[in-house]
């Protein structure tokens, strides 16, 4: 029985090392950004990202694309998250697939950080040319000083082609034409290798003596004078020497070489120009808001009131980029992402055309598996449960209004 | 062979054991520095070593040299101490260098595919050499904390400035004047490392005009010997070997 145990144990041990070994051989490929674990409340209620656009879904490299659209800073900003007072435009992708060739806000290029107004929405584009190929999950994203990145929603983008063809061409302003992918390379090795050769030679003059043993016993007992000639200093001091006239030396030569340098730059971007939204006069109070857990939906009783001179209806409910839709008033035709996109998600009690002058208390519910698979339904566990978004009302002709919505949210747990 | 008979039979194999030992101890020694300095510089130094738009003439200047000093000052306690050697600064930054360049390669450019151009180490060796030689010359480790920490600060910049001056070479981008390493840190995205958490150009000393480096570079130098007596203590310390019964150790 014991011989029995014994080999069991054995073979098991050696499927576990199997197991392990096998494990090294699945390498899938790590394409999401997070987005799911952050907190529900910062998606909610910090950045609103609408009217997006990727320019292209497949693009060779050295093509360029454009991701465009808007972004509302949201007025309720939550207390636990610094306001955008310097915060950075940025692209949620797995590194430099992409280089970002130009990002703008409004018309103005923000290569630096920027401070942005709450309750204002601004245009937004951003420009970027395929480096490497791969298909790519790629992201908007405001990186927020004290508050993190606010990643936006994500559209995946194949690149084609061959890293080796990717080119970074650029003229400075001291005329020379280069390209940023390998510029001053060489330099740089050069540079590296001559130094540590020098310092490699260093040791290797006190390596190629007995070093540890001996001299800890001469150390010992009382000879340490002994262990450091005459020689050595000569050749010490030459080191010294050789190492201070090599870095004067090369400076010299470097200041020459490039005699036109300048710091690197830094600051801060104010004034950046929000857009004019169209005046509301679509007026909403939240009565109450309730997250119905077994079911995976918002419900919420509105009371609306048409302030206009055209009738609307409610069209559409966005938080966190998951757009709900009452598909009777609004169809996507931009290609949003199919996971944020809840085409039939939106119903409303009543949603037939709001006449101007009048109000009406409805109960809209938003329903989808985004509320789970995007993980907002953590938000009854956030430290600040209450939920925002942005509604949508359209008039007969088409004509839209941003309305904002900001209350308490009480899960509903049966 | 009893516990009280030599191990060797003569002067040639007591030799030849005293050089295995000897490759031994300096292999040891050297990868055990290259783990713990490189983890120490990385945490300390980050990303003012990992990226070229981090590399200003005031705030990598100052900081590069106060945190990377450490590591020499202790090793350099140790093995002159107990041996009279003086390579501790030397060996130090050769295996913080080998580190960082398997780094820099196998994983910034090779995983991550930035450029080698944007994220390469700096150069701390001047300032190595020069430190084991003043502590050769000198035998007193506050001659090297004071003359050699405040020469470790001052070698810096000009020991990288022909490393890093191609790319503060000026150029216009959509109406906009860059560096080139400035451009490379825009261009090349790091999603979790936006623009605002780069540390370059803050501070006070704006009466300097634009000649801030040196300033930098003394403050740095000033703050290195201190930096250099702490961690020397720490080197001394390491170093004990009151947990070894013995009588020569």
């Amino acid at each position: 029985m014991k011989i029995i145990k014994d080999k069991v144990a054995k073979l098991s041990f050696v499927a576990l090392l199997i197991t392990m070994t096998a494990a090294i051989f699945y390498t899938p490929t790590a394409s999401a950004h997070g987005e799911k674990s952050q907190a529900a409340f910062m998606r909610m209620r910090t950045i609103h990202w609408f009217d997006l656009n990727w320019s292209k879904d497949e693009v060779a490299i050295n093509e360029t694309m454009t991701i465009s659209g808007k972004f509302h800073v949201f007025a309720g900003w939550p207390e636990t998250v610094d306001k955008p007072e310097v915060a950075f435009l940025n692209i949620g992708i797995p590194g430099p697939v992409f280089i970002r060739a130009g990002s703008w806000i409004g018309d103005q290029l923000v290569p630096r950080s920027v401070s942005l107004e709450l309750g204002e929405t601004y245009t937004f584009k951003v420009l970027l040319k395929a480096r490497r190929p791969g298909d790519w999950h790629v992201h908007t994203m405001l990186n927020v000083e004290g508050g993190g990145p606010i990643i936006g929603p994500g559209k995946w983008v194949t690149i084609t082609g061959s890293m080796g063809q990717f080119v970074n061409p650029l003229v400075t302003l001291t005329g020379d034409t280069i390209d940023l992918e390998d510029y001053a390379l060489d330099n740089i090795y050069f540079w590296h290798a001559l130094w540590y050769a020098i310092g490699l030679a260093w040791l290797v003059f006190w390596a190629k003596r007995p070093m540890f043993i001996p001299r800890h016993i001469a150390v010992s007992s009382g000879k340490a004078d002994t262990l450091i000639s005459a020689g050595d200093k000569k050749v010490g001091i030459a080191f010294a020497l050789g190492t201070m006239v090599l870095v004067a030396g090369s400076m010299a030569s470097t200041n020459e070489k490039y005699p036109v340098t300048t710091p690197l730059q830094a600051g801060l971007m104010r004034g950046m120009v929000p857009i004019d939204m169209p005046a509301t006069s679509v007026v909403v109070k939240v009565e109450d808001a309730t997250y119905r857990v077994p079911g995976r939906a918002m419900q919420m009783t509105l009371t609306i009131t048409n302030n206009g001179d055209s009738a609307v209806r409610l069209g559409e409910f966005m938080t966190a980029s998951v757009r709900f839709l009452d598909a009777d008033v609004l169809e996507d035709e931009s290609g949003y992402p199919d996971d944020l996109l809840a085409e039939e998600g939106l119903t409303s009690s009543d949603n037939s055309p709001l006449a101007p002058g009048e109000t009406r208390t409805v109960n809209v519910t938003a329903s989808d598996a985004a509320w789970e698979v995007y993980r907002l339904a953590d938000l009854i566990y956030d430290p600040d449960s209450r939920f925002a978004g942005l509604l949508f009302f359209f008039d007969e002709d088409g004509n839209r209004q941003m309305v904002m919505v900001d209350a308490p949210l009480i899960p509903s747990f049966i | 062979m009893s516990a009280s008979q030599s191990a060797v039979r003569s002067r040639a194999e007591a030799v030849a054991v005293s050089r295995t030992f000897d490759w031994m101890i300096l292999f040891t020694l050297f990868t055990a520095v290259l783990g713990g300095y490189h983890i120490h510089y990385m945490l300390t130094g980050g990303d003012w070593d990992f990226w070229s738009d981090w590399k200003d003439r005031r705030l990598w200047v100052t900081v590069a040299p106060i945190v990377s000093i450490t590591f020499p000052a202790a090793v350099q306690a140790m093995l002159w101490y107990r041996y009279r050697l003086p390579v501790g600064a030397t060996i130090c930054v050769l295996a913080l260098l080998l580190g960082e360049w398997i780094n820099r390669y196998m994983n910034f450019w090779g995983w991550t595919y930035f450029p080698v151009n944007f994220c390469f180490p700096s150069n701390l060796m001047p300032g190595a050499i020069v430190l084991d030689v003043i502590l050769m010359l000198g035998g007193s480790m506050t001659l090297t904390a004071v003359v050699g920490g405040l020469a470790w600060g001052l070698l810096f910049y000009p020991g990288n400035w022909p490393i890093i001056a191609p790319l503060h070479v000026p150029v216009e981008y959509n109406g906009m004047m860059f560096t080139l390493a400035d451009l490379q840190g825009y261009h090349y995205v790091r999603t979790g490392t936006p623009e605002y958490i780069r540390m370059v150009e803050k501070g006070t000393l704006r009466t300097f005009g634009k000649d801030v480096a040196p300033v930098s570079a003394f403050f740095s130098g000033f703050v290195s010997v201190i930096i250099y007596f702490l961690w020397h203590f720490f080197g001394k310390w390491f170093n004990k070997t009151d947990f070894i019964s013995g009588e020569n150790v």
